[in-house]
């Protein structure tokens, strides 16, 4: 039993008092953990009560065990059974045992302070006023237990403020930052750690699936077992496509302080937003890609219309008892056709057809070297199946495999209407003879630069007469598609010359090359269109 | 691409030097405070955290620096962060953890951070 002391030797006491109840709430409350708190705690009750054996523990909650917060004696553990948890502050003095006192304190959080304090210094019981002492310093514990949970949430709210702002800031950042890089691989890395950092997630994967295959995958970290690490139940997982291949990006294992969390709709919003970064990124780069591929196209085409522009001849001479008319229509800015007419020094005339295999830069200087060789050997009055030879060898040996011409050569005499003629690969001409029967002529051999096999060009010889005519022309003729996928034919492009054999050359031209617009109507001209037309009028 | 995380420390001029390579999470966090109390029980008080192999740290690897600024404050202790990437750079900024601790460009400017600023 407590032994009572007069009124006022309690209030003196009480008095002295004030002062070190006051320290005490400074102390206790500036405590920057638990154990400061119990530790400052111990060292107050010390100081107040005469007692060294202090002994002061913690549980989370009724249900768990006590934990050893300060403790002065390992042997006060055994008596924590004493420890009785309650609502109210009761303080339990025990005369008979070793520990004098027992009181549970119950927190804010429906935690608990257990405390065992032993006999006091002078041997004397504790009194009544050690019980309000006791009672007093308990209650600045609970006060100072209080303002640390106040401190420790108001710490965790700027933590997790920051952290949004980081989330917010760094979705910004990594945006910005992908869409600068160049390298496919740097920029899916870079979206994956974020993605991963972000969210807590302790691993991540990103694999890129092409026809049902994964073609790559990244890991973070990259030592992971990733068919492993995909069995996790605790995952959140997002998908791109995007021209045939798919992006599917698993963040993995939310961690916390305590251990394993659970990914929330924030960590689904942010993995989802980084997946929609890396889709415009990679949207982005393709497009520029393609814009650049073609502003390169767009260059080379302008180059290879200037050549193209200088080989075929702007106007056609004048042949004396003949008129003639020619005419090329690119598909592109360039295509690889090449017609030529010209007066050779004997007084003949030289009349090309020539097809290359191809479009663009390639295909114009392959053009451009022919003209250059025709020129250079037709002076030389070589005949045609020698020149053929040699040309052919030349345009073999001068471009790639997949580059050949088609040539219809033809050399007139004016004066009597003959011709000789050599067709290396390309479409027959067409000779319409005065009855209105047609002949093709097919005389030749294999295209020009398509083998080098001393094969033999066979050069063939006719004549036109008065009123005849010849249509020399390219594949794109008789090859132009329609909206529905059909062909102006060989078959209509006859029937024309025959039905037409009344128009001059430049009539015939126009009418033919609107027989075919007419024909294809709005589908666009899928290859060149070139035609030469020859008319002996005397 | 970032790799498992592993840690190396060592003294110099009475500053622990820790250098960290691969993600610092919950696990390289922890160790991270583990290897410091490690020295902080015997009385070293200036530390250099060297973050070149690290490029990518979480919200609960950034709790475990917190903890070890809160424990060097308390001491009267000092830290400094060194070769912090970019990110990592303006990642701690936000996080606030430059209020409580310094950066450095390298190690040894680290060290003459902490050594320079030591009382006499």
């Amino acid at each position: 039993m407590v032994k009572t002391e007069n009124y006022s030797a309690l209030l003196d006491r009480l008095s002295l008092q004030v002062n070190s109840f006051q320290e005490g709430f400074r102390i206790l409350s500036n405590s920057r953990s638990l154990h400061d708190i119990g530790k400052n705690f111990v060292h107050l009750l010390r100081g107040n009560l005469l007692v060294s054996d202090i002994n002061l523990f913690h549980k989370r909650n009724e249900d768990d065990d006590w934990i050893d917060l300060y403790i002065q004696k390992t042997e006060s553990k055994s008596f924590t059974s004493y420890l009785k948890t309650s609502e109210a502050l009761h303080l339990n003095f025990e005369k008979d045992s070793d520990y004098k006192v027992y009181f549970t304190l119950r927190c804010i959080d429906n935690s608990y302070f257990g405390i065992i304090i032993g006999s006091k210094i002078d041997k004397n019981d504790f009194n009544s006023l050690d019980a309000i002492t006791l009672q007093i310093f308990t209650r600045l514990l609970d006060n100072a237990y209080q303002t640390f949970k106040a401190r420790l949430r108001e710490k965790e709210l700027i933590f997790s403020l920051n952290h949004k702002v980081l989330q917010l800031n760094s979705l910004v950042d990594t945006g910005i930052e992908i869409s600068k890089l160049e390298n496919n691989t740097q920029l899916l890395e870079l979206a994956l750690e974020r993605a991963v950092a972000l969210t807590n997630a302790s691993k991540g994967v990103m694999r890129i699936i092409r026809d049902e295959k994964v073609i790559a995958t990244l890991r973070l970290p990259n030592t992971i077992n990733v068919a492993e690490t995909l069995k996790s139940k605790d995952r959140i997982e997002t998908q791109v496509d995007y021209r045939g291949y798919s992006y599917i990006v698993t963040l993995v294992d939310k961690e916390s302080r305590d251990g394993n969390a659970k990914f929330d709709d924030t960590d689904e919003i942010l993995l989802t937003a980084f997946a929609r970064q890396v889709h415009s990124a990679v949207e982005n780069k393709e497009l520029h890609k393609e814009a650049l591929e073609n502003e390169t196209i767009k260059k080379e085409l302008s180059v290879a219309s200037s050549i193209q522009k200088k080989i075929i001849p702007e106007t056609l001479p004048v042949i004396e008892g003949y008129e003639i008319a020619g005419i090329n229509i690119s598909s592109k800015e360039v295509g690889g056709d090449y017609y030529d007419c010209r007066i050779l020094p004997n007084g003949k005339v030289a009349l090309v057809m020539a097809d290359v295999a191809g479009k663009g830069v390639p295909a114009s200087l392959l053009v451009s070297s022919l003209s250059a060789s025709l020129h250079a050997y037709l002076e030389t009055e070589i005949s045609l199946d020698d020149l053929a030879v040699k040309l052919n060898k030349l345009i073999y040996q001068s471009s790639t495999a997949d580059k050949f011409i088609t040539c219809f050569i033809s050399i007139l005499n004016p004066s009597t209407g003959e011709l000789d003629i050599i067709n290396a690969g390309h479409n027959p001409s067409l000779h319409l003879r005065e009855n209105k029967v047609l002949e093709k002529i097919e005389a030749g051999g294999i295209a020009l630069g398509m083998f080098d096999m001393g094969l033999p060009f066979k050069s063939e010889k006719r004549r036109i007469e008065k009123g005849e005519r010849i249509l020399m022309f390219t594949d794109g003729i008789p090859e132009a598609m329609n909206e529905n996928d059909e062909e102006y034919s060989d078959e209509r492009l006859e029937k024309f010359c025959i039905d037409n054999c009344f128009h001059d050359a430049e009539k015939f031209i126009n009418e033919l090359v609107a027989d075919v617009r007419s024909f294809t109507k709005d589908t666009p001209q899928s290859d060149d269109i070139t035609a030469l037309y020859l008319i002996r009028k005397s | 691409m970032v790799s498992e995380f592993k840690l190396n420390s060592e003294v110099k001029n009475d500053c622990v030097v820790i250098s960290t390579s691969g993600y610092v999470n919950n696990l390289g966090g922890q160790k991270i405070v583990d290897e410091f109390n490690s020295h902080h029980q015997n009385g070293l008080n200036n530390y250099v955290l060297n973050l070149a192999e690290s490029k990518v740290v979480n919200s609960i690897g950034i709790s475990f620096l917190i903890e070890v600024i809160e424990k060097l404050n308390d001491s009267s202790g000092k830290l400094v962060f060194t070769n912090l990437d970019p990110s990592v750079d303006k990642t701690f900024t936000i996080m606030g953890l430059f209020h409580y601790a310094e950066k450095a460009q390298s190690v040894d400017d680290g060290i003459q951070l902490l050594t320079n600023n030591k009382p006499d």
